[in-house]
């Protein structure tokens, strides 16, 4: 466990020494801000739009507000997350550092936790930036609590997907391009993978559709923690890890 | 302490390490031998359990690097040919992260990596980051890092390449500390270090090895036909075909001829030692010496001759494909010739 820790703190500190943690946080908190702002004026226009029943009346914030705006960070996510995990193995792999790693008392299990631990944590610290937005809707609001813990749950569990993902695809290649860019590629693809779906058939939409990484984070939106997706994502991270260690050792057998 | 027995490395169907065995006692510095792409590297990486063998058997401190990894690694402090550096780390930050994967208790960390800048003397680099050091001074933090948990077994990939003169001389003298308490195997393509810092060398090419020795019994092995260079200020055939009238010359080359001086390369008969009569004749033809010595053996002679000595049935195929020396220009030249 200590082991799993210095490598995660290692992780954090590259992370942070470099521009990247803050050009991660900075961009994400500009982009949910300005979909937060977005989601609110269509708030207050549909509540306008009830003048005619006699005033503007009160919406469900949750339904009108919270849902759309989890539903477009999951999209920032996919966009950004890819650029996290890119030089997780990429880089180690391009200086030699990984040589380090892999020649000191350390099991792959622990290589692996720690990278991921790392990542998850500067992925966490990102999502605790959302909290001042929906800490406003508290103060100025009264949105229910149960929907949007099942949101952050959601989030979390989607970003681990990602980031898993993307680990996995980083431990393939030296360049970091390559690994984001495919990590990129291949989550849009896991998104966009019931698209084809309606034309081909009952049986391959509901398989496309359970596939699809974005379908699964419908309903933690609404409020509804089904064991269905959280199996869904905690299988999805299980793989990418597992994937992620087979690549380490194809390459330590390959050279 | 170090047990190799038959180690084979394959790459599909490049084999780059070919049934290597030897043994390194507690203490002793080996040195490895060979030019680029024989396979010193990918035997270090066996050894500290980076790569696995295809085939045979490497043990540290009695451990097997392949069953027994952890026990293995924990043993062994390993400075691969690019120091393994996070740039983002200052270099006490480094060691200290290296002291705390490699199990030690957070109460010594402090202290050994204090000593281990000592040792390697960048204790006054201390804060300084690791991505902004001079190349010196990075391999010097590898070496720290290599050292720092004490490992009964050290092996460094190529520890004095791009040093300056002075920074070699430095480092060799401290790998020599280090054997004390340490088992050394280095690795180096430059014959001098191997005779001023290792006890025992393993020569090593195409994957195979060719010999394993003491400096001094390579040396005297090698020294059964020697080849003088010797500089007189006269040319020409005359001069030419006096030198070679000298009694157990075996054949004279000129290899320089300029302003009236030559240079000439002599070969002598085996066991016998020319020099004397070789300046006697320059002496009394009237010519002035100018310069006489042994011929610095290079690398490229030795492989020559071992290879040809150890293996003389074995034929060189030009234009067959050979594994493991694809970067090494001066074996591929010889092919050729």
């Amino acid at each position: 466990m200590s082991n799993i820790l210095a490598l995660a703190q290692k992780e954090l500190r590259a992370y942070f020494v470099s521009p990247m943690a803050y050009a991660l946080f900075g961009f994400f908190a500009l982009l949910f801000g300005w979909f937060f702002v977005a989601s609110m004026n269509v708030m207050l226009q549909f509540s306008m739009g009830q003048f005619g029943q006699g005033g503007p009346q009160v919406v469900n914030i949750n339904e009108f507000m919270i849902r759309p705006l989890f539903g477009n960070t999951a999209v920032i996510l996919l966009m950004m997350l890819p650029f996290l995990t890119a030089r997780a193995y990429a880089e180690e792999k391009r200086s030699g550092t990984i040589e380090l790693l892999l020649t000191s008392p350390l099991s792959d299990f622990q290589i692996i936790m720690g990278k991921f631990l790392g990542a998850m944590t500067l992925y966490g610290i990102m999502l605790a930036i959302t909290l001042i937005h929906i800490g406003i809707l508290f103060w100025y609001g009264d949105p229910e609590w149960g929907p949007i813990v099942s949101g952050y749950l959601g989030l979390l569990l989607m970003g681990s997907s990602f980031i898993s993902v993307g680990l996995a695809i980083s431990s393939m290649t030296k360049n970091q391009m390559v690994a984001g860019l495919s990590t990129f590629a291949v989550l849009l693809l896991f998104w966009i993978i019931n698209w084809v779906g309606d034309a081909s058939g009952s049986t391959t939409q509901t398989v496309l559709s359970y596939l699809s990484i974005l379908e699964h984070f419908d309903d933690f939106s609404k409020g509804v923690i089904d064991t269905t997706h959280v199996t869904y994502y905690v299988s999805f991270i299980a793989f990418g890890l597992f994937l992620t260690a087979k690549s380490l050792d194809t390459a330590r057998w390959n050279g | 302490m170090v047990e190799v027995q038959h180690v084979t490395k394959r790459y599909g169907s490049l084999t780059a390490v070919d049934d290597i065995s030897f043994r390194v006692e507690r203490g002793e510095i080996l040195g490895f031998l060979g030019p680029n792409g024989a396979g010193k590297t990918t035997t270090m990486r066996i050894l500290t359990g980076f790569l696995p063998a295809t085939e045979g058997q490497a043990r540290i401190a009695g451990f097997d690097v392949f069953e027994q990894p952890m026990e293995a690694k924990r043993r062994t402090g390993y400075l691969p040919e690019t120091p393994p550096l996070y740039p983002e780390m200052t270099v006490a930050e480094y060691l200290r992260f290296v002291a705390r994967i490699n199990g030690m208790p957070p109460g010594d960390r402090r202290t050994q990596v204090g000593v281990a800048m000592e040792r390697t003397k960048i204790s006054d680099m201390a804060d300084r980051y690791c991505g902004k050091l001079s190349k010196g001074y990075r391999q010097r933090v590898g070496l720290a890092q290599a050292i720092l948990h004490n490992p009964d077994v050290l092996i460094l990939d190529e520890p004095t390449a791009g040093l300056d003169p002075r920074q070699i001389i430095e480092t060799r003298r401290l790998i020599a500390e280090l054997a004390g308490d340490h088992t050394v195997i280095l690795s180096t393509h430059i014959l001098p270090e191997v005779s001023q810092t290792c006890q025992r060398v393993v020569i090593i090419n195409r994957g195979r090895v060719v010999a394993i020795d003491t400096p001094d019994n390579l040396t005297a092995r090698l020294q059964g036909s020697q080849t003088l260079y010797l500089q007189i200020d006269a040319q020409g055939a005359e001069a030419l075909a006096t030198l070679e009238g000298v009694d157990g010359v075996a054949s004279v080359t000129c290899v320089d001829e300029h302003d009236g001086i030559g240079g000439y390369e002599i070969e002598s008969r085996q066991g016998d030692d020319v020099r004397r009569e070789l300046s006697r004749t320059v002496v009394t033809s009237g010519w002035g010496l100018l310069e006489l010595r042994p011929r610095q053996m290079s690398l490229e002679d030795i492989f020559l001759q071992l290879t040809t000595e150890e293996a003389p049935t074995e034929a060189v195929h030009p234009g067959m494909v050979t594994p493991g020396d694809e970067a090494d220009v001066t074996v591929e030249d010889r092919v050729d010739e």
